[in-house]
This record gives structure tokens, C-alpha cells and sequence, in this order.
């Protein structure tokens, strides 16, 4: 297998795509078109390291568009925009700080100062709030990468669009599991919720409390506990009692960990564990915990067991790690460099830089999931500007690595039904 | 200084103001720029924010650094009024302004009684307090916030998709507004009261001025017009939440240009928030971009450099220089 991309082509795309940044004056090729994209990101204050690790995640983007390479991705088998003539595309970074009127500020300075034909961000869903709005004002396509509020796309909006799930179509996949364990004769019908009590514990919990009914699943014990309490033993107790068949439990960190030495302590053993990502994604719990965590399920965004059903998903982890230092792509920059692609791949099938042909394009996109780096069936976004094709995946504790259990076009594994202990 | 020179200043301070709002009004017809604008408008706003918290922390000598409550009660009154009831923004701003009037009174019943330090740690605690409670209040959107109708341009409704004119004025209008209120107070028997207040309580109050009934009064009237910007900026940004109308932060950011300009002067807030907003905001848009936060650094050092450089703040070069030239 050879990949064009190789470390001195991508340095050399990106040292390009720097040269175009500068606006250098070169007349000589001043027909070759370019196209901006803007980019809103945090890139100061407490989630400065987001925004930071985004800008790898577009670099490495960036190379896939505007170098020619055989990866199995939209606008990887040519350099640039071929719909454009082989425009460039270049990205311009705004730091949001984590602000909403900074974030609607700099999405008008970025439409109108710098000319940008699309936007996308912006990890905060409150900054998403006011740049969408600021781009249906403009007519600017923006799409999101990763931000994950349902509301989002709920408010009617034109030019917003997202190819990555909301949260409450992490809960409905983890339904979905629950479905075909049911299908394959396993004994699911009663769960368990636990739950904290600020807005993410209880968002989460709400959803899966309306799915649980709309499927048929008998909610034994619905606990919502004190987020950062010092004990949970009476909570575990009263889920001990309940003795449901899937414990579903929407924690932070310090309380996952609590969660399970606790019921480790009272000898409580549900037939699985399925975890609403949060503290479940953290190394930290992994390290707390140790064997006590052993065949929980946790949902994600990606896996990087993709790799083995998408090739292009370890090329572009190796290229990321080169970019980024050593890191693997994760749920956040995976979404992001998937983002601008579409975003790009959008603009190369417009043939055009004027918001309303994008929109269009983004209307029209039918992408096959294999053409992604993500475990989506595909992305056609329906007329809300969401993507409901976007799968996220289960991931399983075996060992002390995760195992892809589901959904089928990424699953490595069949689930450990019941976990082992 | 002479009854007669003393008038004569003060007549000449409002012709200057009178000619600043109206230079500083024309500047649309040469700037034609959204993002300009946009930090013109942010520097107004906060210019009479801090004239607000200028009458409560400048004159009456009491150190708030819970404003964000005053601010974010006016955000979400008047935009609970709106989406809730479909009141118009412009009773909200003085619902908002009332209520959060009402609720400085009852804190100052509490906490007047403090002094010093005790005091500005009260109304942090205080504002956290109201943070949480928006936080967790589910009716007010609590953590997810509430955004503002989208709908076609109205002024019933105080709401312009790309016009940014209708926001730029309103906001002149009220900084002038809140100079115009200062202006009036310094010479007024509430204006001396509060200065003395200010200077020392237990010689006032030997001189029969109303200590408590003092502080009340500029407590209410800063909340008051802090409410007011607080509804204005809930109708500019068009979204709020918790996290970004009523953090500690923003009481910081209210405090700032006063103290950066010349704390308890009249033109103290107004000449800090003129340097220190486009500062913040340009840094941020040409510098920040890198990831590395350089834009903040220059920042910090910058407002570092002006507190070495003039400890009395920035207005203090002005009457210097009026000093050496006498």
C-alpha cells in the first residue's frame, strides 16, 4: 500500500498553504483561486488545549485536501478543489475564548473582514448558539464539528448544518445495542439509571428515560445522586435492590470511580454496565479502578479499531500524531478534521465560494460511511441541517485496552454479554 | 477655588461631553465596518457599565465585585419578559432595572453593615449565589441558557440582523445617560454625602450625614443602570447564559476601566474603557489566533504598565498636565 502523502509532502503542503496565508504577492499565479474557510475555536482560557489540538486536526485536513494522495476520502485524489480549478483552501483561525458575544463577534469579523465562504467550529454548544445565528444572518454556511447540544438543530436555522450525533443519539445507539442484544436472545429487560445532578447527568438521564419507555424497557431504579458525594453506598444499595439487568450510569469521573469500588464493596453485579461517555472515557477512572472495570461499556465517537475496516482512518492518525506530537486522534479531533472535508468537499461540488451554492451543496451531500474516517453509516443531513446517519460507537473494556463492539460497520468484537468479573 | 471658576468647570465638562457624543456619533458615517462597530459598541457598553459601578465603588467608596449579579438580572428579565410573555425589551431593561434596584437594597440591608473587605467579599459571594441559582433554574433555561427570537428587524423588539446603527446609538445614548447622572451627583447633596461616606463614615456620620440611607442610594442607582446594560446586551448578543452574563468575570470587567481610568473621577470609566476594550478585543483578533495566548500577555502587561506608570489611573495625566501648564 503507498500513500502519497508522505512527511515531506505534507510539509511542504502545509508550508504552501502558509505562503497563500501570508497573502504573499505572487502574480504569477494569481488565477489560482483560493478558499477560506474560518474556524472559531477556543485557543485561550480553560479549553485553550481544545482549540489547540483542533488546529492539527485541520492541518492535517488541510493536506489531505490540497495534496493529491490514493486515501479513500472526498478531495484526497486531487490537489485542491478540482471544482474550483485546483483552488487552495485555507483556513483562518478566531479564538472564542469560550464566549458567546466573543464567538458572534468574531464569526462577523471573519464573514465580512475576511471573506470567509464557510465556517466551522466551535466546541462550546453556547458559542455555537450565537455564531449560527451570525451566519444565517450572513448567509455563511457553519458547519459544526462537535458540538453536541440536540437544541442546536432544532432552531429552524438555514445555513447550520452538523454531520457528528447530538446527545441524545448517543443514548438512542446505546439503546440500539440494548435492541440486538434483546434480538440475539439475551434476557435485557430491565435498566437501571444513575445519574448526577447537574445538566449533562440529567439531560442524559431524561433521554434514555423517554427511550427506555418508547422501547419497552422496564426502568427498575432511576437514582439521581449529588454530583462529587462522598458516598454512594445508600445509592448502590437501592440499585442493588432494583437488581436490573444493565446499569446505565451518566458520570464524571470521581463519582464513576466511587460508583464502582462501591459496588464492588457491596458485591452488586449487574449483567453489564453500559456508560454515557463522561467519566467512562477517562483514563483516570481506568487507573483508579483497575480489574473493577473490566467488560464495561462506554459509547464514543470514534475508535481507532476503525482502522482495521477503514484504512484511511490509520493513515490519517499517523499523519495526526506527526502534526500533533505523538497524540491519537480522539471523539473531538477526529469530528473536526472529518468536518472540514465535508465542509471542503461541499465547496469543490458547488463550484462556488457564495454561501447559498454551498448551502445547496451541504443540502445534496451523500457520502457512504466508508469514505469517512468516522463509524457513520453515512452523511446526508436531513432538513433540519443534522446528519442522523452519524453512529457513534460502544466501546468494551477487555484487558486494559477498548474493544469496538458496535455498531456493526465498526465493531471488532462481539460484546462480552455478561461481563465477566 | 471660587464658587465662580467651580461652576465654570463644571459647565465646561458637559460641553465637552456634549461635543465627545456627538463626534463619537458621527463615526458611523465613516465606519462602515460590523466588526469596528462591534468594538465600539463593546466599549460604550462597558464605558457605562462602569460609570454605574463607578457611582456605588467610585464615589460612595464601596468595592463591589458582584455587579454581574445586577447585570445578569437585567439580562434575563428582560429577556424572560420577551420569549416568556412577548413584553418588549424596552420595559424589561427597567423591569430588569428595578428588580435588580430591589435586590441591591436588600443586600445592602445585610451587608452595609460590613466594611472594607468584608463588604467586597460579600457581594462576590452574593453574585456566585445568584450564578447557581441560575444555573439550576429550569423555567430560566438554566445551564443551556435561553437565545433570543430570530425574527425580521423591529425596534418594538430592539432587534437588527446584520444593522449594527439601532445598538451603537442606543448605547451612546445610555453612557451619555449614565455620565449625565454622575455629572449631576458630584454636585448634589447625595454627592457629597457619598464622598464622605467615602472618606471617612464615623466623621460623617458626627456631621449628620446618613451613612446607611447613603449607601443604599448608590447601591440602588448603580444596580439600576447595571441592570439596564445587562438587558442590552441580552438583546445585542441575542443569547445568554449563566456563564456569560453573570460570572465573576464580568464584575471584573465592570470595575476595571474605572479603576484602569481613575476610580471615582467622572471621566475615569469612560477614558479606561476607551483604551482598555478595543485593547482586548484587537490583541484578541490579530494575536490570538496562535494558541499560545500571546494576545493575553500583551494585555496583562499592557494594564500592568499603566498601574506602574499611573497608580491614580489615567485621568490623573490629564490633570497634571493641566497643573504644570496653570
Amino acid at each position: 500500500m503507498s500513500f502519497s502523502i508522505n512527511r515531506r509532502n505534507l510539509l511542504a503542503g502545509s508550508a504552501a498553504t502558509l505562503a497563500l496565508g501570508a497573502g504573499a504577492v505572487r502574480p504569477a499565479s494569481a488565477q489560482t483561486k483560493e478558499v477560506v474557510i474560518g474556524a472559531l475555536y477556543p485557543l485561550s482560557g480553560a479549553a485553550a488545549q481544545i482549540g489547540v489540538d483542533a488546529q492539527k486536526a485541520f492541518e492535517v485536513a488541510l493536506a489531505v485536501i490540497n495534496e493529491k494522495s490514493d486515501l479513500d476520502l472526498p478531495l484526497a485524489g486531487s490537489a485542491g478543489l478540482a471544482g474550483l480549478g485546483g483552488a487552495k483552501v485555507r483556513i483562518v483561525y478566531a479564538d472564542h475564548q469560550g464566549d458567546p458575544q466573543k464567538g458572534r463577534a468574531e464569526a462577523e469579523r471573519l464573514i465580512t473582514q475576511e471573506k470567509v465562504s464557510a465556517l466551522v467550529g466551535s466546541y462550546q454548544s453556547a458559542v455555537a448558539a450565537t455564531v449560527s445565528q451570525s451566519a444565517e444572518r450572513y448567509g455563511i454556511p457553519f458547519l459544526s464539528a462537535d458540538n453536541s447540544s440536540p437544541s442546536l438543530t432544532r432552531r429552524g436555522l438555514k445555513y447550520f448544518f452538523r454531520a457528528a450525533a447530538h446527545d441524545e443519539m448517543f443514548s438512542a445507539a446505546m439503546f440500539d445495542f440494548l435492541d440486538a442484544q434483546r434480538k440475539k436472545g439475551q434476557k435485557v429487560d430491565t435498566i437501571a439509571l444513575f445519574h448526577e445532578d447537574t445538566i449533562f447527568g440529567t439531560d442524559s438521564a431524561n433521554a434514555q428515560l423517554k427511550i427506555a419507555k418508547e422501547r419497552g424497557y422496564n426502568v427498575a431504579a432511576d437514582i439521581k445522586y449529588r454530583a462529587n458525594s462522598p458516598s454512594l453506598t445508600a445509592e448502590v444499595q437501592q440499585l442493588k435492590a432494583a437488581d436490573a439487568d444493565v446499569l446505565m450510569p451518566s458520570s464524571y469521573t470521581t463519582d464513576g470511580i466511587l460508583l464502582l469500588k462501591t459496588m464492588n464493596e457491596l458485591g452488586y453485579k449487574p449483567k453489564a454496565v453500559l456508560a454515557q461517555a463522561a467519566g467512562f472515557s477517562e483514563q483516570a477512572l481506568y487507573d483508579a479502578v483497575g480489574p473493577l472495570a473490566e467488560g464495561i461499556i462506554t459509547r464514543g465517537s470514534f475508535s481507532l479499531d476503525l482502522a482495521k475496516k477503514r484504512p484511511s482512518v490509520g493513515v490519517v492518525n499517523e499523519l495526526f500524531k506527526k502534526a500533533s506530537g505523538g497524540k491519537d486522534l480522539n471523539d473531538n479531533t477526529s469530528r473536526e478534521f472529518m468536518a472540514l472535508l465535508l465542509l471542503a468537499d461541499a465547496i469543490d461540488r458547488a463550484k462556488s465560494t457564495e454561501g447559498e451554492a454551498i448551502r445547496n451543496a451541504l443540502i445534496a451531500t451523500d457520502l457512504p460511511g466508508e469514505k469517512t474516517i468516522m463509524p457513520w453509516s453515512k452523511v446526508k443531513y436531513d432538513e433540519s441541517g443534522q446528519n442522523p446517519y452519524a453512529d457513534p460507537v460502544l466501546l468494551q473494556r477487555i484487558g486494559n485496552t477498548f474493544v469496538t463492539v458496535f455498531p456493526a460497520q465498526a465493531a471488532i468484537a462481539d460484546a462480552l454479554w455478561p461481563m465477566k468479573k | 477655588m471660587s464658587t465662580a471658576s467651580f461652576t465654570s468647570r463644571r459647565k465646561r465638562q458637559l460641553a465637552i461631553a456634549a461635543v465627545l457624543v456627538v463626534l463619537v456619533g458621527l463615526l458611523p458615517f465613516g465606519i462602515k465596518d460590523v466588526y469596528t462597530l462591534n468594538i465600539l459598541i463593546l466599549m460604550l457598553m462597558y464605558a457605562a457599565l462602569s460609570q454605574s459601578w463607578n457611582i456605588l465603588g467610585g464615589y460612595c467608596g464601596q468595592l463591589s465585585l458582584g455587579h454581574a449579579l445586577f447585570f445578569g438580572l437585567g439580562a434575563y428579565t428582560s429577556t424572560l419578559l420577551y420569549t416568556k410573555a412577548g413584553i418588549p425589551p424596552w420595559f424589561g431593561m427597567i423591569a430588569g432595572g428595578l428588580i435588580a434596584a430591589a435586590i441591591a437594597l436588600i443586600v445592602g440591608k445585610a451587608c452595609f453593615r460590613l466594611a472594607g473587605h468584608y463588604y467586597v467579599i460579600a457581594t462576590i459571594v452574593i453574585a456566585e449565589t445568584g450564578l447557581l441559582l441560575f444555573h439550576n433554574w429550569e423555567w430560566a433555561g438554566a445551564a443551556t441558557g435561553i437565545e433570543l427570537p430570530f425574527g425580521s428587524d423591529s425596534w418594538l423588539y430592539f432587534r437588527f440582523a446584520r444593522d449594527k446603527l439601532p445598538y451603537f446609538y442606543f448605547v451612546l445614548v445610555f453612557a451619555a445617560i449614565t455620565w449625565l447622572v454622575t455629572w449631576k451627583i458630584e454636585n448634589s447633596k447625595w454627592g457629597y454625602w457619598w464622598r464622605a461616606v467615602k472618606d471617612n463614615p464615623e466623621a460623617a456620620e458626627s456631621l449628620g450625614v446618613q451613612v446607611f440611607n447613603s449607601k443604599m442610594a448608590a447601591a440602588a442607582l448603580s444596580a439600576f443602570f447595571t441592570a439596564v446594560g445587562g438587558a442590552f446586551y441580552a438583546q445585542f448578543v441575542a443569547y445568554i447564559d449563566p456563564e456569560s452574563v453573570m460570572t465573576f468575570q464580568f464584575s471584573l470587567l465592570m470595575a476595571l476601566p474605572a479603576v484602569l481610568g481613575g476610580i471615582g473621577t467622572l471621566w475615569g470609566p469612560a477614558l479606561g474603557a476607551a483604551i482598555l476594550i478595543p485593547l482586548t478585543e484587537l490583541t484578541r483578533a490579530y494575536m490570538g489566533g496562535s494558541g499560545r495566548g500571546i494576545d493575553l500577555i500583551v494585555y496583562g502587561c499592557l494594564i500592568m504598565l499603566i498601574a506602574l506608570a499611573r497608580p491614580d489611573g489615567l485621568v490623573g495625566l490629564f490633570t497634571r498636565r493641566k497643573r504644570s501648564a496653570a
